[in-house]
């Protein structure tokens, strides 16, 4: 039996996708346990914050910039 | 005679019961002290004012009674129903000692029995409703009016202040009392250097009601008049003190002014504090003289606190019955909120707009209105700040034009849950720290210690087909010491 410290990561599929994509560039995945949940290094987690909150935001149009 | 009729005033048009943000402070407090506090008829008037309906009845039920009667007469009265509600207001008054604990008998507490008759019925001499000033010629009294400008200009001050702290430009600064009350009290804290920075807690204070503001600050006040050594009962008597004055009690357009002879040394330097906040309002710095404003004679009763700041001074009895979602805006709500996410407030009220600026989008301002937008980025920065999509929401109902209140839903469905859906976009990511659990030797062992963490609560995700589970970081040590003394067992 081993216990692997990390944190859990919980959510939708398409955020999942995008942390998949993320992962090849540069690796914090620990584990892939299903469509919903991941399990990455903890000292990574605010890094990969960030860079899905700018990949998020490049999906998302507003009125205000046109 | 102080004014026994918001007490009439209060009940059916409140709809929501929710129990006074003062009341949980006065049960922390020692028998003792309460019934010191209790000594003081005007005292008893404003708690009993603070209480819900049901809280209210029962002390009135108590009060004529000259002996304590049996527990099971009193349930007697009550129908199967409102059993609970019974037993909870029981409870609140027991917490309070009002009514004496005992299983046996009902009885109010002696001391609040005869004060609060004394309230009631007049007479004593206790001073405890404030010693008016003999009218002087040489003294001109200060209209209503002026009283009102007076308060509703210190207290934007202060609201101002918070909501500008994070732009370049200055407002006026509130004095350095108000100052450390701010930052004391969480609402404000000064990050690097020296300037205030407000806080999430102080952007959503902004949303919440003037009355609700008020009563935080001054609950801080009082938890900062401990450990200034001074005497609780003295600060809690001079607030329900100021909340039963009256305001133009000779003349109607004239305030009535009282005198500070009669007030303890505590209460004395307490006049300086609450002449900050904008409760009162004297003549000079040294005056032997005090008037209780709006904000103050409002403390205990459901009356708008503030006049309408783009009409100040309306009538002084201004109708009770709008007032439970009245705020800055007064009982007129200003705010319009189309389908297409446009704002439309009719304001020219600088607080107002400073206030809307924190979720919209300012697009126009003209003399008397201002137009923005919700959008998703003016959300997120609001929500980035700590605001909730509740607090937005809330804040928009309870400021809605009157001519929004003939919708119904009053908010359209789409702006509200555009907002909600804005919220949850941001926590699109959930993320919790612990351990993975894998490669057990069995599928039994895989289960036994699966058992015993579900039952520690602390299992977050399993997989029986993967043979594993992720645990938090907090049962991680029992979970190790478990599988250790099971490992050295076999």
């Amino acid at each position: 039996m081993r216990a692997i410290k990390g944190v859990l990561l919980t959510c939708d599929t398409a955020v999942k996708q995008i942390l998949l994509a993320m992962n090849e560039k540069d690796p914090f995945i620990i584990e892939d346990l299903d469509d919903y949940h991941i399990v990455i290094k903890a000292d990574e987690e605010y890094r990969v914050r960030k860079v899905l909150e700018v990949e998020l935001e490049k999906n998302t149009y507003s009125l205000e910039a046109s | 005679m102080p004014s026994v009729q918001a007490l009439s005033s209060t009940p059916s048009d409140v709809p929501q019961i929710v129990p006074h943000a003062l009341l949980p402070f006065l049960r922390s407090q020692s028998q003792n002290t309460l019934t010191r506090l209790y000594q003081r008829p005007s005292s008893c008037l404003s708690i009993l004012r603070l209480l819900g309906p049901l809280e209210r009845q029962l002390i009135m039920n108590l009060l004529w009674l000259e002996s304590a009667i049996p527990v099971s007469t009193m349930a007697a009265w009550v129908v199967p129903d409102g059993k609970k509600l019974y037993s909870e207001a029981l409870s609140v008054l027991v917490g309070l000692h009002i009514v004496q604990n005992s299983t046996v008998k009902l009885a109010l507490n002696p001391t609040l029995k005869s004060s609060l008759r004394q309230a009631i019925t007049g007479g004593g001499t206790t001073a405890s409703f404030g010693v008016p000033a003999e009218r002087d010629e040489k003294r001109l009294p200060v209209g209503i009016d002026s009283l009102d400008a007076y308060a509703l200009e210190r207290w934007e001050t202060i609201l101002h202040y918070m909501v500008s702290s994070g732009q370049e430009q200055l407002p006026t600064k509130p004095s350095q009392g108000v100052l450390y009350l701010l930052q004391r009290s969480g609402l404000m804290q000064s990050t690097n250097g020296s300037n205030l920075q407000i806080t999430s807690a102080g952007f959503q204070f902004l949303l919440h009601s003037p009355h609700d503001q008020l009563w935080s600050l001054l609950l801080q006040y009082l938890h900062m008049a401990e450990e200034r050594q001074m005497d609780l009962v003295e600060v809690l008597s001079f607030l329900f003190m100021l909340s039963t004055m009256e305001l133009g009690r000779n003349h109607h357009s004239c305030s009535q002014e009282y005198t500070a002879d009669s007030l303890s040394e505590t209460q004395k330097a307490m006049l300086e504090d609450l002449r900050d906040y904008g409760l009162i309002w004297q003549r000079k710095g040294s005056s032997k003289y005090f008037s209780p404003t709006r904000l103050a004679t409002t403390l205990t009763c459901h009356s708008p606190p503030l006049p309408t700041s783009t009409t100040p001074g309306t009538s002084a009895t201004t109708s009770s019955t709008e007032v439970a979602l009245s705020s800055t805006a007064g009982p007129q709500g200003f705010i319009i909120l189309e389908t297409n996410y446009r704002v439309y407030a009719y304001t020219n009220n600088p607080l107002q707009t400073a206030v809307l600026n924190l979720f919209v989008t300012m697009k126009y301002r003209f003399p008397n209105l201002v137009v923005g937008m919700l959008t998703r980025d003016s959300v997120r920065r609001a929500l980035g700040n700590g605001i909730t999509a509740d607090q937005i929401i809330s804040y928009l109902v309870a400021h809605a034009h009157p001519q929004m209140r003939k919708n119904n839903p009053l908010l359209p469905v789409t702006v509200q849950d555009q907002i909600r859906l804005w919220e949850l976009e941001r926590n699109r990511l959930k993320s919790a720290e612990g351990f993975l659990y894998k490669d057990f030797a069995s599928q039994a062992d895989y289960e036994y210690v699966l058992a015993y963490a579900k039952q520690l609560g602390v299992v977050l995700w399993e997989s029986p087909a993967k043979r594993s589970f992720f645990g938090t970081l907090e049962g991680h040590a029992n979970i190790r010491g478990f599988i250790e003394r099971r490992s050295g067992a076999s």
